[in-house]
């Protein structure tokens, strides 16, 4: 009873606590996005959005919402910090990386506010560590406007036919084509690399396919080298949903399913390449 | 040019694919009447490898003779009726990254020729409906040929390839050339220490089989060869995911080493290692030449220029260019593990001994030459100017001094005029050998001929001397062999 109380005391002076039995949970989710050093975290009362951007081209966000969490406070409206993914990815998994079944990581987090650490308390096995990890003035982050009425070609289809296809993409090419039409070829992924040009082609009755719902013929192409991290989200998820609107922005998202059966999302915006010959404005 | 394979098929060629790559750097493609050949040589020249898909191989097989396109009919033509072209490993490896993946999904694999965009497509339809497609680019170049006579080598042995992937997995990986010793008794594998100054500080690996543990061991000849590992290797990882037993055929040293698959007639691979040309450690000789830089270069031009008579693999030639062999050779087609052992080859300790000429063989047909020509580069140490070979035919004359040819003079084509004058100094050297591979300093022998046909087509990767550039002298007076 003491204990309790003297926890309600010291977690008073926290602007936000989360929990986790599984830290695993949040890690994997995190791993998906980890393709730059940091971070900028939202705090909601719906849960925490983590973005990581890159050239102002490219955004992935990771959704842990507020239901994953075995206990969820939040007493301001928002919280909002900068951190260093890298460095929380390994306090994290500070006890190792090991799948043993039982052997789960538990994980309280623990944040003061504007200027205060980031606190984490990780247990396993009777073993108790407490990292603190500075927090930084967040940064604006890119609003790609993408919203779902301007969504001109959406294809959701399970991500397995997908996996090997976007790990093996040819690396000389610069950039990864993606046409999506209500015709033949319906999806294509196209690279140009040294070799000559490769196609992936997927038929929209295939047994892959859950969804499409394609209005027009888009082409458009984005940087490989910026969508090639997706590939983490993509061999963690199950599904994969693949918008484009009609400025040719790209909306990939991945529904991942965790340790409990829960469900996160993991979504990444890209910006197509322009031409560069193009006098008109888009 | 179209051919498609069906999905368990597929991963056979994908394995081939890769086996090929750890040989060569660039496949040389060409589809004949009796099957689509695969081939590569390494870049020193010093390992061949040769894949012949027969057409039961394929769901369809086309070799692009009889088309109706116009205009891919003038294009064959051009090149005498038959499409050859080269990719790169790289390129072909692209298509074939993943073999557990191409095992669970690939349901048939296309590859076509598509003449307008020069790009040879090799589509894969996948389960699923999902369809992959790869234009590569490609070269078109000469036939790739091997000459080399399997059937008349003296010693065979057939093995599982597991019992040789077992055997070579006792070797270090970093291990480069390994020594096969063999006697009607058993065979020995060594590991070939190589120019080491305290050769007890080396470990040394051995490992010994008996007779009993071949399919077939015939051994007509005690010999011990050496040649490079990594491409057995190579071989041994095709062949074990194969299931496929391994037919060894050699002769001694110098000539090189032939390891043939046979896939149940869809396929067959062979594979021409080069050996050493210098006797390993156990032997005592004075033919020892200290060679100035490392011997894994080929296509180093030897003291000597010399013409080779080699013979194409053809039943007309075998027994016409190697008369000194057949009759050597009966008995020695048993499979008993007792090989027959003429007392004739007793003698031959040294290969350098036969003299085998062009011009003594029927003259029915222009017997074929081999000849290593340097391309130009010579430095100041002749044995490091590179050279090529090729194949052409014509006759040899001989203009001799004494007891030893001086000079050769090659009349090249029929009816051609043209001839090469190739000057043998006469040092003193007591042995010529025309004998194909068999150099006589501490050297890989390059047993590649580059061309079958004149070469007109520059897009190989050595520049080739034109067959009327008279060959330059030997200038290393050093050499005494």
């Amino acid at each position: 009873m003491s204990l309790s109380t003297q926890q309600g005391d010291e977690d008073g002076q926290y602007v936000l606590i989360a929990k986790l039995d599984n830290a695993r949970n949040m890690s994997n989710i995190l791993k998906a996005i980890h393709f730059k050093e940091m971070a900028t975290v939202f705090a909601t009362a719906n849960g925490i959005k983590v973005t990581v951007e890159d050239s102002k081209c490219i955004q992935a966000n990771s959704f842990l919402q507020a239901g994953i969490f075995q206990e969820f406070i939040l007493r301001e409206e928002s919280a909002t910090f900068k951190i260093d993914i890298t460095v929380l990815l390994e306090c994290l998994n500070i006890f190792g990386s090991s799948t043993l079944p039982g052997a789960t990581t538990a994980l309280k987090m623990c944040y003061g506010g504007y200027g205060s650490p980031l606190i984490l308390w990780l247990e396993e096995g009777g073993v108790l560590t407490d990292c603190t990890i500075k927090t930084l003035e967040p940064d604006e982050v890119l609003d790609f406007n993408f919203s779902s009425t301007n969504v001109i070609n959406k294809i959701i289809m399970k991500s397995e036919c997908l996996k090997e296809a976007f790990s093996e993409l040819d690396m000389t090419s610069e950039v990864l084509e993606i046409l999506m039409s209500p015709d033949k070829p319906y999806l294509r992924l196209s690279t140009f690399g040294n070799a000559g040009s490769t196609h992936a082609d997927y038929p929209k009755d295939s047994d892959m396919v859950e969804s499409f719902q394609c209005t027009q013929t888009q082409t458009n192409r984005y940087k490989l080298s910026l969508l090639k991290p997706s590939v983490k989200a993509l061999t963690l998820s199950n599904k994969i949903s693949i918008r484009t609107d009609c400025r040719g922005f790209l909306s990939l998202q991945y529904m991942i399913r965790n340790d409990d059966g829960q469900i996160c999302f993991v979504e990444y915006y890209c910006s197509p390449d322009e031409e560069l010959d193009e006098n008109d404005d888009r | 040019m179209k051919c498609i394979i069906p999905g368990n098929n597929v991963r056979v060629f994908g394995k081939a694919i890769h086996c090929l790559s750890k040989i060569g750097e660039d496949l040389y493609i060409e589809p004949l009447e009796n099957g689509l050949a695969l081939r590569t040589v390494n870049t020193s020249r010093s390992a061949y490898a040769c894949f012949m898909f027969a057409p039961t191989f394929f769901y369809h097989y086309d070799d692009g003779k009889c088309q109706n396109d116009t205009q891919q009919q003038e294009k064959e033509n051009e090149d005498d009726g038959k499409f050859k072209c080269k990719i790169t490993m790289k390129s072909c490896l692209s298509v074939f990254k993943s073999l557990p993946t191409i095992e669970k999904t690939v349901e048939k694999c296309k590859i076509k020729l598509n003449f307008t965009d020069a790009r040879l497509v090799f589509t894969l339809l996948c389960k699923h409906g999902i369809t992959k497609t790869y234009n590569l680019t490609f070269q078109e170049t000469e036939s790739l040929q091997a000459v080399f006579a399997k059937d008349l080598c003296p010693n065979k042995i057939v093995a599982q390839s597991k019992l040789l992937c077992d055997a070579v997995g006792n070797f270090q990986t970093s291990q480069e050339e390994v020594t096969l010793i063999v006697s009607p008794e058993k065979v020995c594998l060594k590991n070939y220490v190589d120019d080491e100054p305290d050769p007890n500080k080396v470990m040394h690996t051995e490992m010994s089989l008996l007779p009993e543990e071949f399919d077939d061991y015939t051994i007509g000849l005690d010999t011990e060869v050496t040649f490079c590992l990594k491409e057995l290797r190579a071989i041994l990882t095709f062949a074990d995911a194969c299931y496929q037993h391994v037919s060894i055929f050699f002769e001694t040293i110098g000539k090189p080493i032939v390891f043939a698959l046979d896939g149940e007639s869809v396929f067959e691979a062979s594979f021409v290692l080069a050996t050493l040309a210098e006797p390993g450690s156990t032997q005592n000789t004075t033919q020892v030449q200290p060679a100035p830089t490392a011997r894994r270069t080929v296509s180093k031009t030897e003291s000597q220029k010399k013409t080779t008579v080699a013979s194409k693999k053809t039943p007309a030639h075998e027994s016409r260019s190697c008369d000194g062999w057949n009759d050597r050779h009966n008995g020695f087609n048993n499979t008993s593990n007792q090989p027959d052992r003429p007392s004739a080859f007793s003698e031959r300790n040294s290969p350098r001994q036969n003299l085998k000429m062009a011009g003594d063989a029927g003259p029915s047909r222009m017997p074929d030459i081999v000849a290593r020509i340097p391309d130009g580069r010579e430095d100041d140490d002749c044995s490091n100017a590179s050279s090529e070979s090729f194949t052409f035919q014509g006759k040899i004359g001989i203009q001799t001094s004494g007891n030893k040819p001086e000079c050769f003079n090659v009349q090249i084509g029929e009816g051609d005029t043209s001839t090469v004058d190739i000057h043998i100094p006469s040092g003193d050297e007591d042995e010529f050998d025309f004998i194909p591979s068999t150099p006589p300093t501490k050297k890989f022998k390059s047993m590649f001929f580059g061309s079958s046909q004149s070469q007109t087509n520059s897009s190989q990767n050595e520049t080739m001397v034109k067959p009327t550039t008279v060959l330059a002298e030997d200038t290393d007076e050093d050499d005494s062999d």
